[in-house]
């Protein structure tokens, strides 16, 4: 299953396994076992330059840093325009971006609080997504 | 020891939908308008640093071996930076750094892009693959999308307007329409300018740069052939880079760019010059709130006053700080990998006292700002006669 409305990389083990637990609704991020730092979404090695890494569960509220609407998509997302893109900050100040449904634009408000969900599109598809608490 | 680098020649060419030409014939335009300013040949050059951002633009991979061959460099050393828009400046730091290390006595540098071949939509979608392609660009965010967050976060942190991003557009506009080689030469009115169609909310048509064709030249030397060559070298004395994360969603704040502040930091701190002292300056506007809050992270207002700042013409010829007098990206275009190249002629020009109608007068010291991507790259450079 791939992972974004659209993507141009290939599956790798890190991507697979985030997909694979984003299917049954978990966020996973990645902490380092040397110095700590966690990463969402996840990476394969830290910035301190250690790849010993063990998987998180991330919190799933959070509230609205900033967001904005996409009336001119790229070519590739022209089926899904306009849709709303947010940066939210979620319980533990990680911040994450993605689209923001199920509310109109007219009464988004930053601080607004939202929850992560997963989504399938079709098939083989699959994102995180925002959603009004 | 070489004590300074000169700027010596400056070429432009017309930026605009130039598909009567392709890279090589562009670049010919401005390389030789920049030699014939340095009232020298193209055997006098040394090596050169050209600067594209992207090969899908270019239709061309490896691009700068294809404009040095073709203005006539056969056989010297050529180098290509890519720093997505602030390509340009990456190219004259690079050039700057061949000087200072004596590897090159003259350099010539080159940055172009042509752009306006591939439509609005493809070119959206090659730029949105500057973005992180594995964590944000799946997501469908777009370059006009990182800036109008950025623009929704200062409004909500600082209570800037709808009508302060569009009044930063009508004063572009004003000194594009006096920039003979800018894409658009046409004023527009505030009520044109706030009621455009959106692209991202809430950044409408107007707050966005253009999509452009063009090249721009500098030839740059040491000390001692500047002195010679030039009656009125240019001195780039000042120069800071930064960057920061690759992904818009790890920066802790989005209503500055991280980048913007480190980088003028280092190049106030190498030349000793604060922000007050700057004449004239260029910065990257490629939607109306990076000019915004380039006014705050340049220092030229405090933080949060980059609304109040353009309200009060403090950025107009006669403020405190003119910024953009060639129209900036808005006006004059963005052709990536000439934007950088073509703001350090325009404060050239000012310096030399050839800007005409835009001219600031007597302005003796001059910053550029070039950020690429979302604030990925950021180069600053100051200037002095």
């Amino acid at each position: 299953m791939k992972f974004g409305y659209v993507s141009c990389l290939p599956e790798t083990q890190l991507i697979t396994r985030f997909v694979e637990e984003l299917k049954n609704g978990r966020l996973m991020g990645t902490r380092c076992e040397k110095c700590g730092t966690t990463y969402l979404p996840p990476r394969a090695h830290c910035k301190c330059g250690s790849a010993d890494i063990e998987w998180y569960e991330a919190p799933r509220r959070g509230k609205i840093s900033t967001y904005t609407s996409v009336g001119v998509p790229p070519e590739s997302m022209s089926k899904y325009a306009p849709y709303i893109v947010a940066v939210v900050e979620l319980e533990d100040k990680t911040r994450l971006l993605a689209q923001l449904t199920g509310v109109a634009l007219n009464t988004l408000r930053v601080g607004m609080l939202v929850q992560v969900i997963s989504r399938r599109l079709g098939a083989d598809r699959i994102v995180y997504e925002f959603k009004p608490v | 020891m070489i004590q300074k680098v000169g700027i010596i020649g400056i070429g432009h060419a017309k930026f605009g939908k130039r598909t009567d030409t392709t890279l090589r014939e562009l670049t010919y335009e401005a390389v030789t308008r920049a030699l014939e300013d340095a009232e020298i040949n193209v055997k006098d050059i040394d090596a050169s640093v050209i600067g594209v951002a992207s090969e899908e633009f270019a239709a061309q991979v490896s691009p700068a071996v294809l404009v040095h061959d073709y203005v006539g460099m056969r056989n010297k050393p050529v180098f290509r930076t890519e720093a997505a828009c602030a390509t340009g400046s990456a190219a004259i730091q690079a050039g700057w750094s061949l000087v200072k290390a004596d590897l090159a006595d003259i350099v010539l540098v080159v940055g172009a892009e042509t752009m306006t071949h591939l439509g609005t939509s493809k070119t959206t979608e090659v730029i949105a693959r500057a973005g992180d392609t594995r964590w944000e660009y799946p997501f469908g965010a777009t370059f006009p999308s990182f800036y109008a967050m950025m623009a929704k976060a200062h409004m909500n942190a600082y209570g800037t307007t709808r009508e302060q991003l569009s009044m930063v557009s009508v004063k572009n506009h004003m000194y594009g329409a006096l920039n003979p080689y800018a894409h658009i030469q046409k004023t527009i009115t505030l009520k044109e300018a706030m009621k455009s169609s959106m692209i991202c909310y809430p950044l409408n048509l107007y707050d966005c740069c253009l999509i452009s064709d063009g090249a721009a030249s500098v030839v740059l030397a040491n000390e001692e052939k500047a002195k010679k060559i030039s009656d009125t070298p240019i001195w780039l004395k000042g120069l800071g880079a930064a960057s920061d994360t690759m992904m818009i969603s790890e920066r802790e704040t989005l209503t500055e760019l991280r980048a913007t502040r480190i980088a003028a930091e280092k190049a106030y701190r190498m030349t000793g010059i604060v922000a007050e002292e700057v004449d004239v300056a260029v910065v990257h506007d490629c939607f109306t709130i990076g000019e915004i809050m380039a006014y705050e992270d340049l220092g030229f207002c405090k933080k949060g006053e980059g609304g109040k700042f353009i309200e009060e013409k403090q950025s107009y010829i006669g403020g405190k700080t003119p910024v953009n007098t060639d129209g900036g990206l808005k006006s004059k275009g963005h052709p990536l990998g000439a934007t950088g190249v073509s703001m350090t002629i325009e404060i050239t020009k000012q310096l030399r006292g050839e800007a005409g109608k835009r001219q600031v007068n007597g302005a003796e010291i001059g910053l550029s700002h070039n950020v690429g991507q979302a604030g990925q790259y950021c180069f600053v450079h100051v200037y002095s006669r």
